[in-house]
């Protein structure tokens, strides 16, 4: 499941990374459709698109894609461009944090557990595996409805699911990298466990867990959409591009733009991710050198 | 070699699908398998009843079916107006402090058992105990007592006149049941009095229910019912364009809309139902008439109908009963007035703006979140801003119900009778009177004097005050009715709609022909 | 001393593990069914449970079990699980058992067709792809993948229902829901959709998986030879080449398989399937406390028990790992 770095070996550093990913023709793609996404929801979150989100023009409702409306008018006559890319903004907002908070807590209880073993050890994975046994979506779920519903409780809850992931990915090779040679000598030099940890394992693991952050973002983003179509995610009335879906399928059949102009970007955004994870893991992989 | 069959038979299994359900298609009409020969009707519902015990039904979809399977002592007809039901007749004291009701003779409950004045007597006072949890216990509130005095016939003791008790007495959540069983084992297996008996229920997917030959009102056309449970209203249209599902009821114009054509009839019915932003006036700054009165004349109730259900019903006051119904154009700034709006900002010393929240529950109903939007829009042009909590329904109705709230976006439900709908909410010992946030003696006056009348001309010139004192003091903003929407198919007849929302008529209703 | 040895042993120390795990989940759900807001009153009444005076409200928590101490209830549920009742709907007055004994089959059903659909597609990209690395075939067969894991179940499902159902009036999934038993011909067609929608999603890790493990194997001896004696490219691939990298394929087959008992959801509600995912999505809704959590870990047992089975089968298919 989770590509085995040689953990001997110290990362690239961070422009040939760059360079790496961007000589792959899966990372440029990748990059590409991220940043279209990115610039349309910066542009929504600046308010220097032609029309908000919000406001509604009852007489213009259900127009087709035209050059007023790039991808037409929903059924209060809202422009659809300008939620789609709000809906972006606030999917990439939730996605973001929920893989920030995800990433910090999972890789320091994933390290603690490799390193130190024992009782920590223990009860991270007890609590792993309590978290991977439970259905993903309806433990966001409940969540979600557990508590007021803001951006912020959504992506905690997106974390809560995904930080079981992160455990495993950092636990894996700090179990190896614990009994690597350099590390076992720093112990033995007297340093102290955190300055190991940050000076020997940290960078380390870092290429790793650098794919696993953009691979979670793809599934973040996609996680906050299924609970928008659920009517759980981001709050109304700012937009949400599962929910957009959600409230297009009663107009597929007149107005197929309405549910054609979220799915373009979700997918868009996902594939991009993806993409670029994939570019990014070519490019952290001391087997694959540059492109494959 | 792994590939190729594989596509194959998938191609294949897609063209064998589309094949049988052309074949099935063909002469479809009801013929859900298994199920009856044709004649049944299949009513297609988005969500299962939450409960099939009459005295707690409230969610639409659980009284749509337990009023098939329970009656009342009396009924409503489409107008609203009072008729018999297993009553045959009353008579109410010249004192107005007792009723007679003369009940039907011969009827049975569906287990067989015969109805009479102990199952009536044994109900009410069922329901009038607290341990019950009977949510239309206030509704008895004048009974004091009731008495049997013979078989088929009872006497309803009342602390005063209370016109309002017969229209009362046909909530479903008053209906009759036998003395004999208790709510776990109705739960189960319902046992009533109604045009349909319960044959099976599958939870999540389907409740089927029978005709029953004996019943008071006469025998239903319809020899089988079911409730189908298809979460996706959607499907529902579908199901309804390919006749596997010939009835269903919308609220969601848009829904009402994409069903319309292709044989399928769509009639629609002013609901008794209103949509307003409640107040709450003993909450701070809302307890100043000044800024109520200013929230009232900043919001255009035609563009919020217009914007958030696509001008898809009436701008409504108070009262949204035919026989009663307020004027709206009787109240403070009949049309949006921006700059009064400002002058009550002022006057309550809050020229320089205001901000107040509202809660607004999501899923409930398919337009909350667009008139909440909307009046946040209006509002925010006379200096007022409304800060949106948008709740999951389950924290939506915790916080209502506490009254934990500023002002509440909400769809509330009406009833045919003034006082029945009203006096609950704002008379100063109505048991919803700490949700509806206001009450004053003039009020409480009004609804004594209405509840005491039994002249309707009287009564309906003191509901019109008690209408206008509510808007003077802008207790609420009432905003507007809204429709519902029966999608039939071709073959169906006899369906009357109500405007409370009711499905009893599916007892006259037949499918024919196909 | 013997404990001691029993307790070692790796299936038992497995064992173990997955008993602790159970009670955690048990636990959780416990909890976190209490945090959301409402109970089953207001679930049940709405917003006439304001109407309720004190005395009612206090008869009705005792009706719902709701009067009791949390922990109380916590016992209370968690030893009738023990003694096999799941306890019951307060709606339907149906116990969970006989509940999950109608859903959990149908949720089963619809993974293994989604699985059978995510095999055939995800190894079949990966044989395309696998079969001449960085060409062009390679290139369609990621991109398969690429789209199954990008295009989420519900946009999928939703644009699938209306299609199908605009153009060319098919929907069997607006006709009630025919068990497998009781009518195969509809079952399958309602099935059909569906499987499509979870199979699609399903193939993308499949396919990863299975092109490099694809790649890994052509390397290998026994292939080598097998090509050295002049076995035809075709039955080499399905003979030799699929067999070998049978064990990452079946792991990860495994794994999803266990995801689907939950991660149905969205599916199940598009399109009507009765399924457990559905079962307690609609009893988080009305809030029955009961249904949720037995139904819960009725999912957690199947997926810890189906992650014990791909370990064992793990274990018995490659013998690298029986012997360690």
């Amino acid at each position: 499941m989770t590509a085995v770095v040689d953990v001997g070996r110290v990362a690239p550093g961070r422009h040939t990374i760059l360079r790496r990913t961007l000589r792959s023709r899966t990372g440029v793609i990748g990059a590409a459709l991220v940043g279209l996404v990115v610039l349309a929801a910066l542009a929504s979150l600046l308010g220097v698109l032609p029309h908000d989100a919000v406001t509604q023009v009852p007489a213009q409702r259900l127009r087709g894609p035209s050059g007023e409306h790039w991808f037409g008018t929903d059924q209060f006559g809202r422009d659809v461009f300008a939620r789609a890319a709000g809906g972006a903004a606030s999917s990439l907002l939730v996605a973001v944090v929920a893989v920030a908070i995800a990433t910090a807590v999972g890789t320091a209880a994933g390290v603690v557990a490799g390193f130190f073993g024992g009782w920590s050890s223990r009860v991270v994975l007890g609590v792993t595996n309590v978290l991977f046994a439970f259905p993903p979506l309806l433990l966001a779920l409940a969540l979600a409805s557990a508590f007021d519903r803001t951006w912020l409780t959504v992506a905690a809850a997106i974390a809560t699911v995904y930080t079981p992931i992160f455990v495993r990915v950092a636990r894996g090779p700090v179990l190896a990298l614990r009994e690597a040679e350099f590390v076992q000598a720093a112990t033995v030099l007297g340093f102290s466990p955190l300055r190991t940890l940050a000076r020997h394992v940290l960078p380390n693991i870092a290429p790793i867990l650098i794919v696993q952050v953009t691979l979670s973002l793809s599934w973040a983003v996609l996680t906050e959409a299924s609970l928008s179509f659920l009517g759980l995610g981001t709050p109304p009335p700012a937009p949400s591009l599962g929910a957009m879906v959600l409230e297009a399928r009663v107009l597929v059949n007149v107005a197929w733009w309405s549910m054609a102009a979220p799915g373009v970007v979700i997918v868009a955004l996902v594939v991009g991710l993806n993409l670029l994870g994939d570019g990014l893991r070519d490019a952290l992989d001391p087997r694959g050198g540059g492109n494959s | 070699m792994w590939r190729r069959p594989g596509t194959t038979l998938g191609t294949l299994a897609v063209a064998a699908a589309v094949l049988v359900t052309a074949c099935s298609g063909a002469g479809s009409g009801g013929g859900a398998p298994g199920g009856s020969a044709g004649g049944g009707l299949v009513v297609g519902a988005t969500s299962d009843p939450d409960t099939l015990f009459p005295w707690k039904a409230t969610q639409f979809q659980a009284v749509n079916v337990v009023e098939q399977l329970y009656s009342t002592l009396t009924e409503l007809d489409p107008a609203l107006e009072v008729v018999p039901g297993l009553a045959e007749s009353w008579q109410v004291a010249p004192d107005g402090k007792a009723v007679t009701l003369t009940l039907r003779k011969g009827v049975t409950f569906a287990d067989g058992s015969a109805f009479d004045s102990a199952d009536v007597k044994s109900s009410l006072e069922r329901i009038k105990a607290e341990a019950t949890g009977a949510v239309a216990r206030a509704s008895l509130a004048s009974v004091t007592g009731v008495d049997a005095p013979d078989a088929s016939t009872v006497v309803l003791r009342l602390s005063g006149p209370d016109a309002g008790i017969l229209a009362a007495l046909a909530s479903v959540n008053l209906a009759m049941l036998s003395s004999d069983d208790a709510e776990q084992a109705l739960t189960a297996k319902p046992n009533g009095t109604g045009a349909f008996t319960f044959v099976e229920r599958r939870p999540n997917e389907s409740i089927k229910l029978a005709a029953n030959p004996t019943f008071w009102g006469g025998a239903p056309k319809l020899p089988t019912l079911e409730f189908r449970v298809i979460p996706d209203e959607t499907s529902i249209v579908s199901a309804l364009q390919a006749g596997s599902v010939q009835f269903a009821a919308f609220d969601d114009p848009l829904v009402a809309q994409s069903a319309e054509g292709s044989g399928i009839t769509v009639a629609k019915t002013p609901q008794l139902s209103y949509h307003a932003l409640q107040l709450n006036a003993r909450k701070a700054p809302l307890d100043n008439l000044d800024v109520r009165l200013a929230i009232q004349c900043a919001i255009d109730r035609q563009q919020v109908l217009d914007t958030a259900a696509l001008g898809e019903g009436e701008v409504t006051g108070p009262i949204t009963s035919p026989a009663y119904r307020s004027d709206p154009a009787a109240r403070p700034c009949p049309q949006r007035d921006v700059a009064a709006a400002r002058r009550h900002l002022e006057a309550a010393g809050h020229g320089g703006g205001l901000t107040i929240s509202t809660i607004v529950s999501q899923g409930e109903y398919a337009t909350s979140v667009n008139e909440a939007t909307n009046i946040q829009a209006q509002l925010a042009e006379a200096g007022i801003t409304l800060n949106l909590e948008v709740l999951e329904s389950g924290a939506f109705v915790d916080r209502w119900v506490a009254a934990d709230f500023q002002s509440a976006v909400a769809l509330n439900g009406g009833r045919p009778d003034p006082d029945g709908m009203y006096g609950r909410y704002f008379t100063s010992t109505g048991n919803l009177n700490k949700v509806a946030g206001y009450s004053s003696p003039e009020l409480d006056q009004l609804f004594a004097e209405g509840k005491a009348l039994a002249d309707p001309a009287a009564r309906k010139a003191v509901y019109a005050r008690l209408s206008q004192e509510l808007e003077r003091n802008a207790a609420w903003v009432w905003l507007f009715t809204s429709f519902t929407y029966t999608a039939t198919t071709s073959g169906v007849t006899g369906f009357t709609p109500m405007p409370n929302a009711s499905l009893k008529f599916l007892r006259t209703t037949a499918v024919g022909g196909s | 001393m013997i404990l001691r040895g029993t307790l070692g042993h790796p299936l038992v120390r497995r064992l173990l593990e997955a008993l602790f795990t159970l009670a955690g989940v048990a636990v959780l759900v416990f909890v976190m069914l209490r945090a959301i807001p409402g109970d089953q009153i207001t679930a049940t009444l709405g917003t006439e449970a304001a109407a309720l005076t004190p005395a009612q409200r206090a008869a009705l928590e005792t009706y719902y079990g709701l009067d009791q101490p949390l922990v109380v209830q916590f016992w209370t549920w968690l030893g009738s699980v023990l003694t096999g009742n799941l306890g019951a709907s307060e709606r339907s007055g149906r116990s969970v058992l006989e509940m999950t004994a109608n859903s959990l089959p149908i949720t089963l059903e619809l993974a293994v067709l989604s699985l059978v659909v995510g095999l055939v597609l995800g190894v079949g990209a990966a044989m395309l792809s696998a079969s001449r690395p960085d060409s062009a075939r390679d290139a369609a067969g990621q991109a398969v993948a690429l789209a199954g894991l990008s295009v989420p179940a519900f946009l999928l499902g939703s644009a699938l229902l209306a299609v199908a159902a605009r153009f060319l009036g098919y929907n069997p999934n607006a006709e009630q829901f025919a068990p497998l038993v009781a009518d195969p011909a509809l079952n399958l067609q309602q099935m059909l959709m569906p499987a499509l929608v979870l199979g699609f999603g399903l193939a993308a890790p499949i396919m990863r998986t299975a092109r490099s493990a694809l790649l890994e194997t052509r390397t290998l001896d026994f292939v080598r030879t097998a090509r050295g004696k002049g076995v035809p490219p075709r039955r080499l691939q399905v003979r030799h080449v699929l067999r070998g990298a049978l064990v990452p394929i079946l792991t990860m087959t495994g794994l999803q398989f266990g995801y689907l008992l939950g991660g149905a959801v969205v599916v199940e509600q598009i399109f009507s399937v009765p399924g457990i995912g559905r079962q307690v999505l609609i009893g988080i809704q009305q809030k029955e406390y009961a249904v949720v959590q037995s139904t819960v870990l009725v999912i957690a047992v199947t997926f810890v028990l189906v992650n014990l089975a791909t370990d064992l089968l793990y274990r018995v298919v490659d013998p690298r790992v029986r012997a360690t």
